[in-house]
């Protein structure tokens, strides 16, 4: 489903070069809930930017969906993100002047969908987030909790092969962080990939497995024994 | 404060220099046209006798064709006939009153190496000088006598002095005028009424004449209009047919002070309107005007129509040039909601905000109103290049102290103004609302 | 594609939207408006005269001696200036076309004073009028040397011949061929039997601002006070070379007159029509920079809500909108705020135009000039946005991930 192999990502300024990942090499499976932690400039984020095709790697072997993703231009990458991948973000990313409905509109109108189709999967997916009775509200409108609904749905809306989710719960209290995080628990028992950045152990443990980021590489080691855990 | 709010103004305008720089330009260019269009009007309305305005009244006598107004809506004609102004001057019922009509001579200098040339010329009574307060170089008008004596009298203009006399005093001295000696009585100093208001049917812009001589001394030599004459119907034959022609060539002007001497005015006009009609004259139904200097100048139209509708255009041009200001200052105060929301949370009262805003506006404004004065410029040179060859345009382009500062005046007002809206939303902005998702 | 959400999302920050669509449409009510006085000016500037402008010269004689013989001296330098190098043909007239000052008569069909009468234009001339004009002759006859009368300064006589142009006839006969006019009497100050023997395809009067500027006439005879003005034909191309020797030489023939104002027929047109044609100058100048500083306008706004943006356009990007995309949605914005702004100045243009045609007597807008300037501040409106667009589709989408 996703195969990282020796990927590396440097960036370069005038003056330094900073390796951000370093010989990365992950796989995730087809249902799998990942969650990938790691202090602060470990390279979580890099990680996830790369395998959300935010940016490319410098160097070793990305493929996503059995497909190398490697050589593609911007048009291909982005439609490849739109069909495949949902993104969740930590401040959720809601675009201010767009109600809710217009939101999760966003990433359909992108796919080209008709317009009959976009408003039975905008339904479908409030629906699921258990908001469809805010669809004509602003997201300042909203508390934290809902917005990042909202933004799940949206991630959800094109029906994506897994969901990228990067400190999904960062800007939360815990009690919404708690539903949100049942929310996405739900939906990948429904069938959807999930991987998760968090810095959080005790979210962290809510995943099928767990990966952990220090300095660039993938540090494996007791993550191991939760899935067993989790997976009964 | 207000250095510190200097600083920050300076600042935020360097930190955006192409922005700047494009809301100081789009109000200079907008303050340029404006300021360009105004000072020709200004000039064009300007009152040219201010302190002698509201005693000085134009005569206006109904003599026309019984059959078409000479002028709707039923106005009366514009000038006077001969046979009209001249019993009306020889009446003498207001203070003083002057008689005039424009024509031409040629002056012939002594001596063989100066060529004869042409010089426009007022024939017209001696109450001329003192009514118009015209100034004097040298000497100054003729009285009431040289009137009634013919005599061979001139007051030249100042250019002519020059070129036939070298500049010097020449009270007394002899100039040969169509071939018949005068003896001048003054020189004129440079007057240049704008607009010319005792003549505004042959050009209210034109010069003022080069040659004044006694209106009797021309009527005695034949010496015709040099100016637009009109006829509703046909003159007779010859000089004596003309005087007692229907036509309309001269201008008559009455001095009188206060609504009674006025009245009395007009009253004596009615009655000298019914002896015409007595006397098988005057058609059409009695119509007689008094008209003070500006009254005349607005009834007369002297803004030429085009001037109005440019500075209808360019008050547009400038409401566009704001709005653009507006628009572009609004813009940047919602970008910079992060700094304002940060500064009101370390304290700084909505007034505070509203005072930093309004003077980087007023810096704006201020800067555009200076470039403005420079549009304004270049829009006059721009004009003058236009119309340089009609020569009383460029008498119409100077720059007045009166009109920089409205330029920088009205550029500060208008970037306040455009300010405002911008500004009071700025100090709306919540202090703690933007703090978390910059 | 796109409308919906954009026009939504546009309600939700109207205030800037609407002052540049506001911009936008007094910008266009102005250019509609200029573009119709232009239009009006120059249609005005390019009727023609009727006369040979490009070799036609004139001047003032003027007699300032009282005792000078003037009949005399005009007929002498009538036949100076006719047998002079490079002089095609010279007459002795009281003013030209497009001049400004002129004599104007009313004609009537009857000799009834209480009848309305036709203002015309009155050139005098002799049989080498139409030559020295270079008039076409559409219908009837020319002068004959006979029938040139010296104007006696004493008598009230009037010619009893004229040579009209064909818009006066057809002003007097508009039911009739110009031709017909031929042969016809009419009536000069009131009783005076003028006529009709010959008719000109065009000859404008001296005014080009009289509705009747296209009706003048030729009318045989010299009229000689102190001033008289000669009006020079020159053979094509020595018009500037002959200027100055005439004068010369006119000036040597006769030591009691001045000789001034020499001015060429081509210089009295652009005197003329310097008004309208400064007018047009000054309009073009303001239409196109207002168009500019509208489009700069755009430029500015447009950079700020890209800027204001980035995190958005980020997130679009992350969501799958590709750099087209991303191009597309601040060019359709931009569409939508230039529309609701051209709209408007449809109707602000339109009012305008009502006031002013009531107000200054100005033509109506031609119906094209609404659909042609919203196009044009339409194009403006996409090239403008264009360069902040760009920037826009620069964003990396990484910066969806980014916190701060």
């Amino acid at each position: 489903m996703l195969r990282m192999q020796d990927v590396s990502k440097i960036y370069r300024t005038d003056t330094v070069e900073t390796h951000a990942l370093r010989q990365f090499s992950l796989q995730v499976n087809e249902g799998e809930f990942v969650s990938v932690t790691g202090p602060s400039g470990s390279g979580k984020t890099t990680f996830l930017n790369i395998a959300g095709l935010l940016e490319e790697a410098s160097g070793g072997i990305y493929e996503l969906d059995g497909r190398d993703v490697a050589g593609l231009n911007d048009s291909e990458r982005s439609r490849l993100r739109n069909e495949k991948i949902g993104f969740i973000f930590q401040s959720f990313n809601l675009i201010p002047e767009l109600d809710v409905f217009d939101n999760v509109d966003v990433p359909l109108r992108y796919r080209g969908f008709d317009a009959a189709e976009r408003r039975q999967r905008i339904e479908r997916v409030l629906d699921i987030v258990g908001l469809a009775s805010r669809s004509k509200h602003l997201p300042s409108q909203l508390s934290g909790g809902q917005q990042q609904r909202v933004a799940i749905a949206r991630a959800l809306a094109g029906d994506p092969r897994f969901l990228l989710a990067d400190e999904p719960t960062g800007n939360l209290d815990s009690q919404m962080a708690d539903s949100v995080m049942e929310l996405l628990t739900e939906i990948n028992g429904a069938g959807t990939t999930i991987i998760m950045v968090t810095h959080e152990p005790s979210l962290a443990e809510r995943a099928q497995r767990n990966i952990h980021v220090r300095d660039g590489q993938v540090f494996d080691g007791e993550p191991e024994i939760h899935l067993a855990a989790q997976t009964a | 404060m207000f250095r510190y709010y200097l600083k920050l103004g300076l600042f935020s305008i360097r930190k955006n220099p192409v922005l700047s720089s494009l809301m100081v330009a789009a109000i200079a260019v907008g303050i340029g046209a404006c300021m360009t269009i105004l000072n020709i009007d200004y000039v064009m309305s300007g009152n040219p006798i201010p302190h002698r305005s509201d005693v000085l009244y134009h005569v206006q006598v109904d003599s026309w064709d019984p059959n078409d107004p000479y002028e709707d809506p039923d106005l009366p004609p514009e000038q006077v006939t001969y046979l009209d102004g001249h019993a009306l001057w020889q009446a003498q019922a207001a203070r003083r009153q002057v008689l005039s009509y424009k024509s031409s001579r040629v002056v012939q200098p002594a001596g063989d190496d100066e060529r004869p040339f042409a010089a426009l010329t007022r024939s017209t009574t001696s109450d001329f000088f003192a009514m118009f307060d015209t100034p004097f170089l040298y000497g100054g008008g003729w009285d009431a006598s040289a009137d009634n004596n013919e005599d061979y009298v001139v007051v030249i203009g100042r250019e002519v002095n020059e070129r036939v006399f070298g500049g010097r005093d020449s009270v007394g001295e002899t100039i040969v005028l169509n071939n018949q000696p005068y003896r001048v009585m003054g020189v004129m100093d440079a007057w240049e009424p704008l607009p010319k208001f005792y003549d505004v049917n042959n050009g209210p812009f034109e010069e003022v004449e080069e040659l004044f001589i006694p209106f009797s001394v021309s009527i005695a030599n034949e010496m015709g209009s040099a100016g637009n004459t009109s006829c509703w119907k046909p003159a007779e034959g010859g000089w004596e047919g003309r005087l007692a022609s229907e036509c309309i060539w001269m201008q008559l002007w009455v001095e009188l002070h206060g609504e009674r001497e006025k009245e009395a005015y007009l009253a004596f006009l009615d009655g000298y309107a019914e002896s015409q009609k007595a006397a098988g004259r005057f058609p059409r139904p009695v119509n007689n005007r008094l008209n003070n200097v500006t009254e005349w100048m607005d009834d007369r139209e002297v803004v030429a129509e085009d001037v109005n509708v440019l500075l209808g255009i360019a008050v547009l041009f400038l409401i566009v040039c704001l709005l653009n200001t507006i628009g572009l200052l609004l813009a940047k105060v919602a970008r910079r909601t992060g700094d304002i929301s940060l500064r009101r949370a370390l304290g700084a009262s909505r007034r505070a905000v509203f005072a930093q805003y309004i003077v980087e506006a007023g810096m704006i404004g201020a800067a555009g109103g200076v470039l403005g004065i420079g549009m304004t410029w270049l829009g006059l040179q721009g004009i003058r290049g236009l119309y340089g060859e009609l020569d009383f345009i460029a008498r119409l382009v100077a720059m007045d102290w009166p009109i920089i500062f409205m330029a920088v005046g009205l550029a500060i007002v208008a970037a306040l103004a455009a300010a405002l809206y911008p500004t009071w939303r700025a100090c709306r902005v919540h202090p703690a609302s933007q703090l978390k998702a910059l | 594609m796109e409308f919906g959400p954009i026009w939504r999302a546009l309600q939700r920050n109207k205030t800037s939207y609407v002052l540049i669509a506001l911009q936008i449409a007094v910008t266009m009510a102005i250019m509609v408006n200029a573009i119709n006085i232009i239009q009006e000016r120059s249609e005005q500037m390019a009727r023609p005269s009727g006369v040979d402008e490009a070799n036609i010269f004139y001047l003032t004689s003027n007699i300032f001696d009282p005792e000078a013989d003037v009949e005399a001296q005009i007929a002498s330098d009538l036949d100076a200036m006719r047998n002079f190098p490079g002089v095609v043909d010279a007459i002795a007239s009281n003013s030209v076309p497009l001049s400004g000052s002129g004599w104007s008569e009313g004609i009537r069909l009857e000799p009834d004073p209480n009848l309305e009468s036709t203002g015309i234009g009155v050139f005098f001339a002799d049989d080498h009028g139409i030559n020295t004009f270079g008039l076409n002759l559409v219908a009837g006859r020319n002068f004959d040397p006979a029938e040139i009368t010296w104007h006696d300064y004493e008598s009230d006589t009037w010619p009893p011949l004229a040579i009209m142009t064909r818009a006066m006839v057809e002003e007097l006969w508009p039911d009739e061929p110009y031709e017909n006019a031929v042969g016809k009497t009419v009536f000069v100050h009131r009783t005076k039997p003028v006529q009709i023997i010959g008719v000109t395809e065009r000859m404008q009067a001296a005014w080009n601002s009289w509705s009747g500027v296209e009706r003048s006439m030729l009318v045989p005879e010299w009229r000689g006070s102190s001033f008289s003005r000669y009006v020079i034909r020159t053979e094509p191309g020595r018009r500037d070379e002959v200027m100055p020797q005439l004068e010369e030489m006119l000036a040597a023939r006769f030591d009691n007159r001045i000789v001034r104002s020499v001015r060429t027929m081509e210089e009295t047109r652009e005197r003329s029509y310097l008004l309208d044609s400064s007018m047009v100058s000054i309009l073009t100048f303001i239409v196109i920079v207002l168009t500019a500083i509208t489009g700069l306008g755009i430029v500015g706004l447009a950079s700020f809500s890209v800027a204001r943006r980035t995190k958005q356009i980020g997130t679009r990007r992350a969501l799958g909108a590709t750099r087209p995309a991303i191009l597309r949605y601040f060019m359709l914005e931009n569409f939508l705020i230039s529309t609701v702004g051209v709209v408007g100045g449809a109707i602000i243009a339109v009012g305008l135009n009502m006031w002013m045609v009531e107000a200054f007597g100005l033509q109506r807008i031609a119906w094209y000039l609404i659909p042609g300037a919203m196009l044009t501040l339409w194009f403006v409106g996409q090239v403008a946005v264009l360069g902040p667009a760009r920037r826009a589709t620069t964003v990396p989408p990484a910066l969806a991930t980014r916190s701060v």
